[in-house]
C-alpha cells in the first residue's frame, strides 16, 4: 500500500540512523519527547530506540487518550451505564480502564448494557434503532476524535434525536504540553509533534513551544522512517541553532489544519474551566464540554453522576510515566501486578500507553547497551 | 459503521480497530450523497465512513480516518 511499505524500509532506516549519529555533539545528552501515544506504540513496535545512539533518549508524552482519564470519570461512566434503560457505548480500550472499584467491562458482566463501538456514529445508529432506550456515548480523545463526536452530535441535533447523549471527556493537547514545559523536573530538548492532531488543528498551536520555550518541534508521521526522520530534523535544528515548528508529515498535515473539522468543533464544544488529568492533576482550559446549543445532549446534565475525585492507587506511577519522569519498567508494579490483562494503571490498558507498548514488545526491563 | 471482510483486529499490527485513537488510512471506493462513503483499509476490510469534514472526496482518494470520520486527505 502506498505510504506504508515505503516508510518501513529497513535499509533507509539504518541510513537515517547513521545521519542521526552525524548530527550529535560529543558529550551531550538529548531528550526528545514524542507527544503522541501512537508514536510511542510505533517506536517500540519497530524497535526505533534500538537504532538510536546511547545519548538520544526518547521520553514518552501524555498523548494517549485512555491513559489520561482519571478514575473518577470512569466511575461517572459506570454510574450512567447502570441507570435503567441505558445503552452505554464507548471505544473498546476504554472498557478495560479501571475505576475505583470496577471497569466498564465489569459493569457489563454485572448486567449493565455496555456496548463497544468503533465510532460515535455507531452509537447514533443504535439510538435510532432503539427509540425507547437512552443511548449514551462516552467520548474520549484529543483533537483527532473530537471532530467525530462533534459531527455525530450535529447529526443527532439535526435529526431531533431525544434519546442520545454524550459524556464528554475530550481533551486538548496544548495545555498539558505547556504544563510539562513549566515542570522543573523535566528537561527536554525537542518534541516529536502529534501528526494526526495536527491534521485537524494545523501547526500554529505548537508555535508557542519554540517561541516561548526555545524548543524545536517536528510534526511527524507514524511509520518508522517518519519518526527517524523527525528525530533527525530535531537534532539538525539543535546543531544549527534553529528553533521552529517543522512539518515532516506533509503528505497528510496541511499547515492550517482541517478548517471544516475546527468549525464543527467550535459549534459543538467550548473549553471547560478545569479538567483533571490522570497523573497530571487539574489543568485549566484543557478539556471540552458541550456548548449551550448542545447542552441537551450532555449526559452529565441528563443523568446523575457522582462527580467524585478518586486518587490513583498508591502503587501506580502512571503520573510519572505520563510526564516522562520515569520509564515504564521503573514502576514498581510494571509487569507483575500490572499487566495488560489486569491493568492497575491506564498506561497499561491502551496499546498507545507507554507501559503497554513496553510490555507487548518485550521490553519488560532493560539496561540500554551502548550502540 | 459497518465493517466487512477481515476482522479489524490485526494481530500483526498489535493494534485494534476498536481502539480509541488509531488513525487508519483508507482508500475511498464509493461516495454517497449524504456524506457517507465506503473506505477500504490496507488489510482489505471495508468500512462505512463519514467524509463530511473534507472537501470534494471522490472514489480513489486516500483518506485518514479516526473513529469512523475522515479527518485528513493524502496529498
Amino acid at each position: 500500500m502506498r505510504f506504508v511499505d515505503e516508510f518501513r524500509d529497513a535499509q533507509l532506516g539504518r541510513a537515517l540512523a547513521g545521519e542521526i549519529l552525524a548530527e550529535l555533539e560529543a558529550g551531550r545528552h538529548y531528550k526528545v519527547m514524542e507527544v503522541c501515544g501512537g508514536h510511542t506504540h510505533s517506536i517500540y513496535k519497530y524497535g526505533i530506540d534500538d537504532l538510536l545512539p546511547d545519548n538520544v533518549e526518547l521520553v514518552h508524552g501524555p498523548g494517549c487518550p485512555v491513559c489520561v482519564i482519571p478514575m473518577g470519570r470512569v466511575d461517572d461512566g459506570i454510574a450512567v451505564a447502570r441507570q435503567p434503560g441505558v445503552i452505554f457505548t464507548c471505544f473498546g480500550d476504554m472498557l478495560r480502564v479501571p475505576g475505583s472499584e470496577y471497569t466498564l467491562l465489569d459493569a457489563k458482566a454485572q448486567g449493565a448494557d455496555v456496548r463497544m463501538v468503533y465510532s460515535p456514529l455507531d452509537a447514533l445508529r443504535i439510538a435510532r434503532e432503539n427509540p425507547d432506550r437512552q443511548v449514551v456515548f462516552f467520548a474520549i480523545g484529543f483533537e483527532t476524535t473530537a471532530p467525530s463526536t462533534a459531527l455525530t452530535l450535529r447529526r443527532a441535533r439535526a435529526e431531533g434525536l431525544s434519546n442520545f447523549s454524550c459524556v464528554c471527556n475530550h481533551v486538548t493537547i496544548v495545555p498539558p504540553l505547556r504544563a510539562l514545559l513549566e515542570s522543573p523536573d523535566l528537561r527536554l530538548d525537542g518534541f516529536i509533534g502529534p501528526g494526526h492532531v495536527c491534521t485537524v488543528v494545523g501547526a500554529r498551536p505548537f508555535e508557542f513551544i519554540p517561541l516561548d520555550y526555545g524548543r524545536p518541534v517536528v510534526i511527524s508521521g507514524f511509520e518508522p522512517l517518519d519518526i527517524l526522520q523527525s528525530i533527525l530534523m530535531i537534532l539538525r535544528q539543535l546543531r544549527q541553532g534553529l528553533c521552529e515548528v517543522e512539518n515532516q508529515y506533509t503528505r497528510v498535515v496541511p499547515r492550517e489544519g482541517n478548517l471544516r473539522a475546527l468549525e464543527v468543533m467550535a459549534e459543538v464544544f467550548e473549553l471547560r474551566p478545569h479538567f483533571e488529568w490522570r497523573g497530571l492533576g487539574f489543568i485549566s482550559q484543557s478539556a471540552l464540554r458541550l456548548t449551550d446549543t448542545y447542552r441537551e445532549f450532555d449526559a452529565e446534565q441528563r443523568f446523575e453522576v457522582p462527580g467524585v475525585r478518586v486518587a490513583d492507587p498508591k502503587a501506580c506511577q502512571c503520573g510519572e510515566v505520563l510526564k516522562g519522569v520515569i520509564k515504564p519498567w521503573e514502576c514498581k508494579v510494571f509487569g507483575t501486578a500490572c499487566t495488560p490483562e489486569h491493568a492497575i494503571g491506564t498506561c497499561m490498558v491502551s496499546p498507545e500507553g507507554a507501559c503497554a507498548a513496553y510490555y507487548n514488545f518485550g521490553r519488560l526491563a532493560r539496561e540500554r547497551e551502548a550502540v | 459503521v459497518t465493517t466487512t471482510g477481515r476482522s479489524g483486529c490485526d494481530a500483526d499490527d498489535g493494534h485494534c480497530i476498536t481502539c480509541a485513537d488509531e488513525g487508519i488510512t483508507m482508500r475511498v471506493t464509493e461516495v454517497r450523497d449524504d456524506g457517507a462513503a465506503i473506505g477500504v483499509d490496507s488489510g482489505g476490510a471495508s468500512h462505512e465512513i463519514a467524509v463530511d469534514l473534507l472537501d470534494g472526496v471522490i472514489a480513489g482518494d486516500e483518506v485518514l480516518v479516526h473513529a469512523g470520520v475522515a479527518i485528513g486527505a493524502g496529498r
